[in-house]
């Protein structure tokens, strides 16, 4: 296992540069999930780790090997690809004991590793089928299984649950966290999809357009996210985005008739800067009320999605909408008159111009 | 069920206005291909396989009498004739191991991003289209002892390629394989081109090396195309006339198709020389048919 070293490294694709001076260091039996919207450079920088694609310029140390210049094969990594990648023409046996039959191990050994491999992912049953009659989940774990037979320095995975449907993508996550946990690989994990990154990572990175924005464990990226890209782009439903004034210690949405009253303290930093300000509320922090109370102010429902578990309620104040999370059934239907508040520790001021949080409210 | 299969013709279409049904336009088109196959291959297989039962002699005017099996007796017991399919044998083998080996190492060769890629292969397969006959004529003039080129470049002096018996086949072979390595690349060609890029990445980061990658992820994937490409030539091989009849005609390089030639328009044993013709379509139909069970195998696979 290893610790990967990433050093402003730099990726032109002609005049095109998808990573713009990448740092990142990721510790020995880390799991990091690189998260981002396609074209963000996530994939360009695993496949740069793994050496499928070349760096235009800085370092990739793997246990403090530079290993930049190097082949992928002298890399020692394994790759788990979002087509699976698995050689059509042979078993399931023979694909997870290729790559230890291209450094021709023994025979003995190779079939030991093979069983256990199988054993762990549960296709011991179809080690002598094709892949091209196994299910989606299954041709996976062969994938995964033929990355793990070798016990490479790092396992990197290029969004290997995006081919599969949701119910088995819920199933396959919570195995392949099970076997990080089980191997204490270090694995390196791209995906679009912010509910994996953030079931699977020990670390999340969030790439866009080649700039890293920011890492860190879910909980901090989800609470304390360091722009608007990523306050919008961790968190389902959406993170609730609006331009924003302050008028004395209210903070009112451009468009709103009536603010929201802010403790003063909460305001200190918002009101340190002179340009426009965004306010992000995430719909767990827009609390509604069925009567008028202090800090309340009035708005009326527009659309209502019953999740089961809870239900997103969109209210309308003045010409803007706030997204709002309650429990199941809180309100009966569209049109109704609410209370809404904004839950003021978990509000975020953000710079219009910079997109950068201001850290007042947090 | 036919005209169900068939779509409608447009009533507003002008064959509808003459009152043609979209059955009639069907056996306008159809009709006339069948004629021409029933006329030119249907009935002169039949006919010759009634021949191939007679003494018949197409340049006398004597009448057929029927013999039996006496033709297939004599040719599989003429030990000339065997010798004719050895030397046919002998000549596929060279000639097919050579085209599948030049043209699929120029499929390997050109299946990489490299610059005028659209005009060499293009150049690569001008051969290919030329008549047999004039390739011939013109490697005549090629392998020439006193004039010709190769043996300049090659500073062999008065090396007699087409003259020498025991290296005119070779000399024949080597032209089969410069005029139909092409075809053999452009199949390859289209093969290598449909293997997925992303398995010799997968086979790269298993840390497969070149030679080992090429056998056990290139060719296996490949080969279901490259065998359709071997039997192709495997059978055009068996059936080569033109090109050998053109560059020499040494007792070693008479295959069967020229003995076959020569028994039926020098000696006019027309009955003889039917039976022949059947004994070789029998053996080409056999040699195919062992290349599609293995195909079949192949592509199961």
């Amino acid at each position: 296992m290893a610790q990967i070293d990433i050093r402003n490294v730099q990726k032109f694709f002609g005049q095109h540069q998808v990573l713009k001076n990448l740092n990142l260091t990721i510790e020995d039996g880390e799991f990091v999930v690189m998260l981002g919207q396609s074209g963000g450079g996530k994939t360009t920088a695993l496949r740069a780790i793994a050496g499928l694609e070349t760096v235009t310029s800085g370092k990739i140390l793997i246990n403090g090997t530079e290993v930049q210049d190097r082949k992928a094969a002298d890399r020692d990594i394994a790759f788990v690809f979002q087509s699976f990648s698995l050689y059509p023409h042979m078993t399931v046996r023979e694909n997870i004991a290729f790559p230890l039959r291209a450094v021709r191990m023994n025979a003995a050994d190779r079939d030991k590793a093979v069983s256990e491999v199988a054993e762990t992912l549960q296709i011991a049953e179809h080690l002598n089928r094709k892949p091209s009659a196994l299910s989606g989940g299954d041709m996976q774990r062969v994938a995964i299984g033929r990355a793990l037979v070798r016990r490479p320095q790092a396992l990197l995975m290029d969004e290997p649950l995006g081919v599969l449907d949701a119910k088995l993508r819920e199933q396959m996550r919570a195995e392949i966290k099970r076997l990080h946990i089980a191997r204490g690989s270090t694995s390196v994990y791209v995906t679009h999809d912010q509910i994996e990154a953030m079931s699977l990572a020990d670390r999340i990175v969030i790439l866009h357009d080649g700039v890293l924005q920011q890492v860190g464990p879910p909980d901090e990226v989800y609470l304390h996210p360091t722009n608007l890209f990523v306050a919008k782009f961790v968190g389902s439903p959406v993170m609730n985005v609006n331009a924003v004034r302050l008028e004395g210690n209210s903070v009112v949405i451009n468009g709103a008739s009536q603010g929201f009253h802010f403790p003063d303290q909460m305001l200190g930093h918002a009101r340190s800067t002179a340009g426009e300000m965004t306010l992000g509320v995430r719909p767990e922090a827009v609390l509604l009320s069925h009567q008028p109370s202090d800090g309340f102010v009035e708005a009326v429902t527009t659309n209502i999605e019953p999740l089961g578990s809870h239900d997103i309620v969109d209210v309308r104040l003045g010409d803007t909408v706030l997204r709002a999370r309650t429990e199941s059934a809180f309100v009966s239907g569209e049109g109704q008159k609410v209370w809404a508040r904004i839950d003021p520790s978990q509000a975020h001021f953000f710079d219009t111009a910079t997109g950068l949080n201001l850290r007042g409210a947090n | 069920m036919a005209s169900q299969v068939m779509t409608n013709l447009d009533p507003k279409s002008r064959a509808a206005a003459k009152g043609l049904s979209d059955l009639t336009i069907r056996n306008l088109f159809i009709i006339p291909t069948i004629a021409f196959l029933i006329i030119f291959n249907i009935f002169p297989l039949l006919y010759s396989l009634a021949y191939s039962f007679t003494d018949f002699r197409a340049s006398t005017n004597a009448p057929a009498n029927f013999v039996g099996l006496q033709n297939y007796r004599d040719l599989l017991s003429d030990p000339f004739i065997w010798k004719n399919f050895s030397i046919t044998a002998k000549y596929v083998l060279i000639s097919v191991t050579g085209q599948v080996l030049v043209g699929f190492g120029l499929a390997m060769l050109l299946n990489r991003s490299i610059p005028a890629k659209g005009l060499i292969t293009t150049l690569l397969l001008l051969p290919m289209m030329l008549s047999m006959a004039v390739v011939g004529l013109f490697w005549k003039l090629l392998y020439d002892p006193n004039f010709g080129i190769i043996n300049y470049f090659l500073g062999l002096d008065k090396f007699e390629w087409l003259a020498d018996p025991d290296v005119a086949l070779y000399a024949i072979a080597i032209v089969d394989i410069w005029m139909w390595a092409p075809f053999v690349m452009l199949l390859s060609l289209a093969g290598l081109s449909a293997v997925p890029k992303h398995l010799y990445e997968a086979a790269e980061i298993d840390r497969a090396s070149g030679i080992y990658t090429f056998f056990r992820i290139t060719l296996p994937l490949v080969a279901p195309i490259l065998m359709i490409a071997i039997i192709f030539r495997t059978m055009e091989a068996f059936k080569t006339f033109d090109l050998a009849y053109v560059l020499s005609s040494q007792p070693t390089t008479e295959l069967i198709a020229i003995r076959l030639y020569k028994m039926a328009f020098q000696e006019w044993q027309t009955g003889m020389s039917s039976a022949f013709a059947y004994i070789v379509l029998i053996m080409v139909v056999a040699i195919t048919n062992i290349y599609v069970k293995y195909l079949n195998k192949v592509k199961a696979r």
